[in-house]
């Protein structure tokens, strides 16, 4: 293994050039690690909020139809589905709630708030009042925050709510939820009871929301509650396939500037070892002439570049780390709503990230090398020998 | 051929150029006894390295056969030339061309490292060989800590180190003044008859050539002369 040792000394002499190389390799690598860190934490918090803000499975009414009828029987079927953990029926439709002058469009949700707060969660997003509120009784409504904020009301404050045809009705509203997203500005929840009394419409619902057990293998049920029951369920991923095709699509982009970034760290790889090849001409043709074979002269350069690699590679990864755990504890000063309700960067530390940005760094550096040890293990030994 | 001979050069030539072709060696023919000290002499562009370089296994003829104990190296192939430039042959150059990141006992361990000898064991070696060139004190210095005629000790430690059957040197005194060139071919010509090894020493000095046994003088590719001193 006189090879390594060549390729030790090579690098030992010209510590300072070579740790030039050292740095762009590990700057690269740790730019990388911290940036995928950030787009794995920003694509699991995007499909996370999207999990967590909708049904993983919606059944709408069939085809033709605007409402589902019978909705027990076709509830306690799911009920009986594998993998399902939640489902909730709920009578959603527009409606208009005024407050004085104040009149604004909002979408009234009628609910049974266990069941809707097992399949979305909503007691959480809950800044006053308490969700089961509106089983209470007389009229009871929850609306969402910026509603809320549109028709200057609070909690205690009694609101009327109409839709074209209706008689309008008196809601006391006993809560105010706030997800974060759009919704806010158009959020209200009421009994299913008396929503549907309300519209007149007893023993019907609009669509049943189902929380499923295992988020990423939800299209298989819901396939299957489609095909035997006829009614149209769709799943948080068909729902949600723009995003999703846009994350991935964001993915293959910056893929390209990865590999930008560490071409160029593979430069300075392939710079440093072109300088110590040209330096070495004589030194090269010696060791030709002492016998080694050229297959040798090619691994000392290989190893050169692999060296300096796995170094910066090494430091990167710690620098990505380090950089992560800095970055997680940095709180962004913005409103919640405008990053997707995140108010600190959301990075996810993956091992798997440190390992891709590691090994293909790896695999540039050991590229950069071809070329310059190609060029040393085909040299000429009388040639070299004489240059100098 | 006998064994008595370890070399044998048969119609040797050596063309260069793609385009104007130049004769460097012209249909040469030659034996090289073991134990030979020999000199290759004549004027610059005669060829005599060109030689040097084909009997090393550097370079390959355009036409002939070189034998090199018993082996026919113009048919080797590359790996079989390296092993053979490794363990039967020692370089010595004009410049000494020693690692300069590596110290002298290292810069000699090196073609037995080459050969896969045990790094103890080639250490041992190297020190004994530095010993043998009187430099058994300053194994530790690299290169740049050693004068001129230190390094080419050094570089010849490193050239007997595989215990070679032939040892090259191709102007290896060009860079010393003439009372170190001398101990240096003390020292050579004290090597050759303890440990029996070929010596080809290319040289264009002819004080130097005179103190070898045979010289062979080359004037544009061709033996002008092969006499015994």
């Amino acid at each position: 293994m006189f090879e390594i040792n060549i390729a030790l000394r090579h690098i030992k002499a010209r510590r300072r050039q070579t740790t030039f190389s050292v740095i762009a390799v590990a700057l690269s690598v740790a730019i990388i690690i911290v940036s995928m860190s950030m787009l794995t934490g920003f694509r699991e918090n995007i499909i996370e909020t999207t999990v967590e803000n909708q049904a993983h499975i919606t059944v709408s009414p069939k085809e033709n139809e605007d409402y589902i009828s019978l909705y027990h029987g076709l509830e306690s079927f799911i009920r009986e589905q594998e993998g399902v953990a939640a489902v909730s029926s709920y009578y959603k439709r527009g409606a208009a709630i005024q407050y004085r002058h104040n009149v604004e469009g909002a979408v009234l949700s009628g609910v049974r708030p266990v069941d809707e707060d097992h399949v979305l969660n909503v007691k959480k997003d809950m800044i006053a009042g308490e969700f089961e509120s509106i089983l209470g009784t007389g009229n009871r409504i929850i609306l969402g925050s910026k509603l809320a904020d549109k028709l200057e009301v609070g909690i205690d404050d009694t609101v009327t709510v109409s839709f074209p045809g209706s008689k309008p009705s008196d809601f006391k509203i006993t809560g105010i939820i706030q997800t974060g997203t759009s919704a806010d500005e158009t959020l209200a929840y009421a009994n299913l009871e008396q929503v549907q009394d309300f519209y007149g419409k007893s023993g019907i619902v609009t669509g049943i929301g189902i929380r499923v057990s295992d988020v990423y293998a939800v299209d298989p049920l819901a396939d299957r509650i489609d095909r035997e029951t006829g009614y149209d369920a769709e799943s948080w991923m068909e729902q949600s396939s723009e995003i999703l095709n846009l994350l991935n699509t964001q993915r293959q982009f910056v893929f390209i500037f990865y590999l930008m970034i560490f071409a160029i760290s593979g430069f300075s790889i392939a710079n440093i070892l072109n300088m110590i090849v040209m330096e070495k001409v004589g030194e090269i043709g010696m060791l030709l002439a002492m016998g080694t074979s050229r297959k040798s002269i090619l691994a000392i350069f290989l190893l050169e570049a692999g060296i300096l690699g796995i170094i910066g590679v090494i430091i990167g990864a710690v620098l990505g780390y380090v950089s992560c755990i800095l970055l997680i504890s940095y709180t962004i000063p913005v409103p919640p709503e405008m990053y997707f309700g995140l108010d600190h960067l959301p990075i996810r530390i993956a091992s798997e990230n440190f390992l891709i940005a590691g090994a293909f760094s790896m695999v540039i550096n050991i590229l950069a090398g071809i070329n310059p040890a190609h060029r040393a293990s085909k040299m000429d030994p009388v040639e070299a020998i004489h240059s100098v | 051929m006998s064994e008595k001979n370890i070399i044998q050069i048969t119609d040797l030539t050596k063309v260069y150029g793609d385009g104007v072709k130049i004769k460097a060696l012209d249909n040469v023919n030659m034996t090289i006894g073991r134990g030979e000290f020999m000199a290759i002499v004549g004027p610059s562009g005669s060829g005599k390295s060109t030689l040097l370089n084909m009997i090393g296994i550097l370079d390959t003829p355009t036409s002939g056969t070189i034998t090199l104990d018993g082996v026919d190296i113009t048919k080797a192939s590359e790996k079989e030339r390296s092993k053979m430039r490794n363990q039967k042959l020692g370089f010595i150059f004009q410049y000494h061309h020693l690692l300069p990141d590596f110290n002298a006992v290292e810069n000699v361990m090196m073609p037995l490292l080459i050969n896969g000898i045990k790094p103890t064991n080639a250490r041992a070696k190297a020190h004994t060989m530095l010993k043998e060139v009187g430099l058994g004190e300053r194994i530790n210095h690299k290169p740049r800590q050693l004068s001129g005629g230190e390094n080419q000790r050094v570089a010849i430690a490193r050239a007997l180190a595989n215990s070679p059957e032939i040892v090259i040197g191709d102007e290896l005194t060009g860079n010393l003044d003439s009372k170190t060139s001398e101990k240096i071919y003390e020292l050579l010509r004290k090597l050759n008859r303890e440990h029996n090894q070929t010596f080809i020493l290319v040289t264009h000095d002819e004080q130097m050539a005179e103190k070898t046994e045979r010289i062979i003088g080359l004037v544009d590719g061709k033996i002008t002369e092969d006499k015994s001193t």
